[in-house]
């Protein structure tokens, strides 16, 4: 007989007898397949797509040059006289907003011209493009309008029609004279000539990036070389596409973690996994004794177990794969709002499920299977014929090796306390994750004690208060101490990760919120309509903040601007502000403990910066320190004074006086304003003469409370994900106590049906069953709230800090973490109804004449 | 008068479309303190007898009446309330739950009754089977015999009116066997039990007050000592 067909009648026919507990297992594996599956195709579409039309628009370039605030248009002339054979396309670069459907599109400004001519001279050598460049040539007859635009088909219009955009504070009604097809089949992006967008964005003389085509065979090291002697100090000269390599990088730590949570969920299946063919081991002590004992060799045993475990990670994983793809659907909506509010613009792109992720679901699902059983098939395999028959023995090894696994758990959590004290390697926090690891192994070991002293010293107290079934129930689950410690297991890491994560985001949203509460004292906050993001800056005209200043009841107003620009190869945010106005009002809180007035005294005038903390952890600096930028043509140091607590972005702030930086970057529009009242005004009527002033800008008024609100919005929309993710764990975990429980039953029918013979009534066999399932819930979760705590202590203060340099003040969010561990309790208890119900309807005549 | 009454009883069962008569026509009453001992091959129906009497099952046809009270009248509430106060179990694997003490395990058809004083009659009921002092064991620290003596005193926890043991010295050398029947005998004497114990054992023919032959369903033959 084929050794396959041995295998399934021994191994996995079995398995089929008991098809719910199969099901829920498979299931199990299969959400915990899904969710990595999802978060890693969701990360790709959300995270792959940064101005991704702008690259995919940018044709085939080397380099680029690039100034932050922009790069003066008279390098056009200085690049295009060296007498070298490059092509230079000069680029704006921005975004608007379509007023029809609310989104935001990038704004591209293209020398449409020699755009159109190169095309044309590209035409014979290659035929790729050739509606891309129908649709130029055609374009440049209608350049001399300066409404016109040529837009992807994506957002929807016909040529001729007309599309209404709102670009910094002012709606433009453009033309639609042209529709080229899509990038990547659903990016947006508005191309406009040049000289029309540097109009719209009210920015001239400046452009903002440089491409340039080096000519065939040349080496883009000394091309960068020869351009930088040639360009002004401040000038970079980049490979292109260098802005979205970077914004990747930035990336990474968020996509890190995220990744990091969704294996929890596969963490938790993966305890079942070792659950159910340790199980499976214990159920066939007799069975492998009489194949031992007819001539099968140690390896088959392993091989079995081994194989039996495969087949459910195979089956899992190919439950996973459709799961996960609709998964990742509802994830890449959640993650790209989080991409966009804390760190770029971005549209998200398709999911796509590749080869890769095919195999990638493939090798988590068998590989985390395989190698949970590998422990319980090794001890399979070691089993001697003799030893197989003797009863009770399996049990006793486990308890009797408490105590071992007690001294075991103190090693691994002293191991993870000193790896929370290890400081970041390679700017991600892997001796954090390793100290969340082995505290998750510490648990592990620790469980069998826990569930023993707690389930022997329960007995007699549950036994009085709920009675004699209660009694049954908690012996019963720590008589079968391994199996009730690995399911105990499973679900508090589930648990745990719940509490830590709620922990995490309850300190977070808490010390968010007292910080807000110091960082807007001003009455009203104005800026350009449209969508936030923490790179787009568009800006608010300068007649109508003049206009604003002088109305009735408004004490001063605060111009805030910001750029977006790279430090060090890492994107931040440079801004300033109006010093007279933040000295007067503002209450701040910096690291030196120092009085605010006194720290932005010493940015007045002087090339003194204040930055902030995620900005010192990304680039390693500290007060004191001197950084050098480049703003328009120039390159400028500045000394760090003083360093302030930040939440509003993980990307970090330098922020400057404003009279400094408008010496190098002299564009005095303002991307955000803080109105301050005098003491008797009313905010209700300032705000609406600011409407009244404000009639032709697209402007959005907030109070401070308004800004309050809409920031814990975002902030609970950036965290839903995180929810989402624990409760998938959390699932599986449930699943697995369903699952188990009726293992258990089926294990134990003989007691089941002995009880029955003894007078026990089938509501009293339910009653048990449902308190070993609460037990079980109250287990998991006290092991799991106390583990999650110290889990927490890492999240808050090694992960989170070496990942996004956020100090975090310790919160416990009491109300939070009951609710949770209730629905969780309750679900536990949920699960018990079926395998009760199974317990009920056993027939204890057959039962026990099975023994 | 009997305590136990079966009037003409037959059971079938059905398995894979074929019935199976376990039982044909049989009458039997057993009466307090007698000791009844039912023989017979394997399969002839002693084990659906004592499910039977024991109101673990219904008769497809016929009564059985503990005490005038027809037990296929009941509902399973009635049978769980008539076997916590009348019916006592023995059984050949002892049946112990090897989670629970000695004492615990004879405590529990009281605590599962919801009776008042199971301690003190748990402990009583290791007197009467000799096994006082040993309460704090669990069950796999015994011997086979004390295991059927814990068996038996629970069986006796709640004094019931019939105690029913299936092959109870099945799994015993015969020595041990003999000192478990003389012990049913006694108790059966002392608590006025109609006990039936179906078994191979030639000695418990020799010892009980009536002796049943049973064969392929059907009462072959009745003695009466």
């Amino acid at each position: 007989m084929p050794r396959w067909k041995l295998f399934y009648r021994v191994m996995m026919r079995p398995l089929f007898r008991e098809p719910v507990r199969l099901g829920l297992m498979v299931l199990a594996v299969g959400l915990g397949v899904a969710v990595v599956l999802a978060i890693e195709l969701a990360g790709n579409a959300a995270a792959g797509s940064f101005h991704s039309s702008m690259e995919s628009l940018a044709g085939d370039n080397d380099l680029e040059v690039v100034a932050w605030g922009g790069v003066p248009e008279a390098l056009m002339g200085t690049l295009a006289t060296l007498p070298y054979p490059l092509r230079i396309s000069p680029r704006m670069e921005d975004f608007a907003v379509d007023t029809r459907t609310r989104e935001t599109v990038p704004l591209i400004g293209l020398d449409l011209i020699a755009e159109g001519s190169r095309y044309a001279s590209e035409t014979d050598a290659s035929n790729v493009n050739s509606k891309y460049k129908a649709t130029l040539e055609k374009s440049v007859r209608d350049l001399e309008n300066p409404e016109s635009v040529w837009i992807s088909a994506s957002l929807g219009k016909r040529t001729g029609e007309r599309i209404s955009l709102l670009i910094n504070d002012r709606v433009l009604d453009c033309v639609v004279r042209g529709v080229f097809p899509s990038t990547s089949g659903n990016e947006h992006a508005i191309l406009m000539d040049i000289a029309g967008a540097q109009r719209a964005l009210n920015r001239f003389g400046r452009v903002d990036r440089i491409l340039i085509k080096l000519p065939a065979n040349s080496t883009v090291e000394d091309w960068q070389k020869k351009l930088s002697s040639v360009l002004p100090p401040g000038v970079e000269v980049r490979l292109e596409g260098t802005g979205t390599e970077e914004n990747r990088k930035m990336l990474a730590a968020f996509r890190w973690n995220l990744r990091l949570l969704s294996y929890i969920a596969l963490v938790v299946g993966a305890f079942l996994i070792y659950s159910t063919i340790s199980v499976s081991v214990v159920r066939r002590r007799s069975e492998i004794g009489i194949v031992r004992a007819l001539g099968a060799e140690r390896r088959d045993v392993l091989a079995a177990f081994l194989g039996e475990a495969a087949c459910l990670g195979l089956a899992g994983a190919l439950m996973g794969l459709p799961l996960g793809r609709i998964m990742a659907g509802g994830a890449v909506k959640l993650m790209a709002a989080t991409v966009e509010s804390l760190y770029v613009s971005s549209r998200p792109g398709a999911i796509a499920l590749t080869p890769y992720s095919l195999a990638l679901a493939l090798l988590i699902g068998v590989g985390m299977a395989v190698v949970s059983a590998l422990s319980p098939a090794r001890e399979a395999m070691q089993v001697s014929p003799v030893d197989a028959m003797a009863q009770g023995r399996r049990e006793y090894v486990a308890r009797a090796h408490k105590g071992r696994d007690l001294a075991i758990a103190a090693v691994l959590a002293g191991l993870a306390a000193l790896a929370a004290q290890m400081p970041a390697f390679r700017g991600k926090p892997f001796f954090g994750y390793l100290a969340a690891v082995l505290l998750i192994a510490a648990a592990a070991y620790a469980m069998p004690a826990l569930v023993n002293f707690i389930s022997r010293t329960a007995a007699g107290v549950l036994g009085k208060l709920f009675g004699v079934e209660a009694m049954l129930a908690s012996r019963s689950l720590a008589a079968s101490l391994r199996r009730t410690s690995v399911l105990v297991g499973a679900l508090a890491t589930a648990v745990a990760m719940m509490v830590s994560v709620g922990i995490m985001v309850g300190s977070f949203r808490q010390t968010v919120v007292s910080w807000m509460n110091h960082q807007l004292p001003a009455d009203l906050y104005l800026r350009p309509a449209g969508n936030a993001a923490s790179d787009r800056h568009p800006t608010i005209s300068m007649e109508l903040v003049e206009t604003i200043a002088k109305l009735p009841g408004v004490a001063a107003v605060d111009r805030l601007r910001a750029y977006e620009i790279s430090y060090d190869g890492m994107p931040a945010t440079l801004a300033s502000a109006d010093l007279r106005v933040l000295r007067a009002y503002r209450e701040s809180d910096f690291f030196s403990g120092r009085p605010t007035g006194e720290v932005l005294a010493e940015l007045r005038g002087k090339n003194n910066i204040i930055v902030s903390e995620p900005f010192t952890y990304k680039h390693k600096v500290n007060t004191g320190d001197t950084i050098t930028l480049s703003l328009g043509e120039a390159r400028a140091s500045f000394q760090i004074v003083d360093i302030y607590y930040d939440y509003a972005s993980e990307r970090g702030y330098i922020l400057m006086d404003r009279d400094v930086l408008l010496k190098y970057l002299p564009d005095e529009t303002p991307t955000n304003l803080a109105v301050f009242l005098v003491p008797d005004a009313k905010v209700a009527e300032v705000r609406k003469a600011i409407q009244e002033v404000a009639a032709g800008h697209r402007i959005l008024i907030f109070s401070d409370r308004d800004l309050r609100t809409e920031a814990v919005r975002i902030f609970d929309r950036t965290f839903a994900i995180t929810y989402a993710l624990e409760a998938v764990a959390v699932v599986v975990g449930v699943m697995g106590i369903a699952g188990a429980l009726i293992a258990l039953v089926i294990d134990r029918r003989r007691e089941l049906g002995l009880l029955r013979f003894l007078g026990a009534s089938s509501g009293q066999i339910r009653k048990m069953i449902l308190v070993e399932a609460g037990l079980l819930g109250l287990l998991a979760n006290l092991a799991g709230f106390v583990l999650g705590y110290f889990l927490s202590l890492i999240l808050v203060f090694v992960i989170n800090k070496q990942s996004f340099g956020w100090t975090i003040r310790f919160h416990w969010p009491v109300a939070v973490l009951l609710g949770a561990l209730t629905v969780v309790y309750a679900a536990t208890l949920v699960s018990g109804l079926y395998p009760a119900w199974v317990a009920v309807r056993l027939n204890p005549l057959e039962v026990i004449h099975e023994e | 008068m009997a305590i136990l009454s079966l009037q003409n009883v037959s059971k079938e069962y059905t398995s894979d479309r074929q019935s199976v008569r376990a039982l044909d026509g049989v009458t039997l009453d057993v009466a307090g303190g007698e000791f009844v001992a039912l023989v017979g091959r394997s399969g002839c129906g002693k084990s659906t007898l004592l499910h039977l009497a024991g109101v673990m099952d219904f008769p497809t046809s016929g009564t059985v009446g503990i005490e005038g009270q027809p037990t296929s009248d009941l509902s399973d509430a009635q049978q769980t309330l008539l076997r916590r106060e009348k019916i006592g179990f023995v059984f050949q694997s002892f049946q112990l739950l090897h989670t629970l003490t000695v004492q615990e395990n004879v405590e529990l058809p009281l605590q599962l009754a919801g009776k008042a004083g199971a301690r003190e009659l748990a402990i009583e009921r290791l007197q009467w089977v000799e096994l006082d002092g040993l309460g704090a064991r669990y069950p796999l620290q015994l011997s086979g015999g004390q295991m059927q003596r814990v068996a038996i005193a629970r069986a006796l926890a709640h004094s019931p009116r019939i105690l029913l043991a299936d092959e109870p010295t099945g799994n015993l050398d015969t020595t041990t066997g003999g000192m478990i029947l003389e012990l049913l005998l006694r108790l059966t004497r002392e608590q006025k039990t109609a006990t039936i114990v179906a078994t191979h054992s030639l000695e418990a023919t020799s010892v009980c007050d009536t002796l049943v032959k049973l064969r392929d369903g059907r009462v072959e033959e009745v003695t009466r000592r």
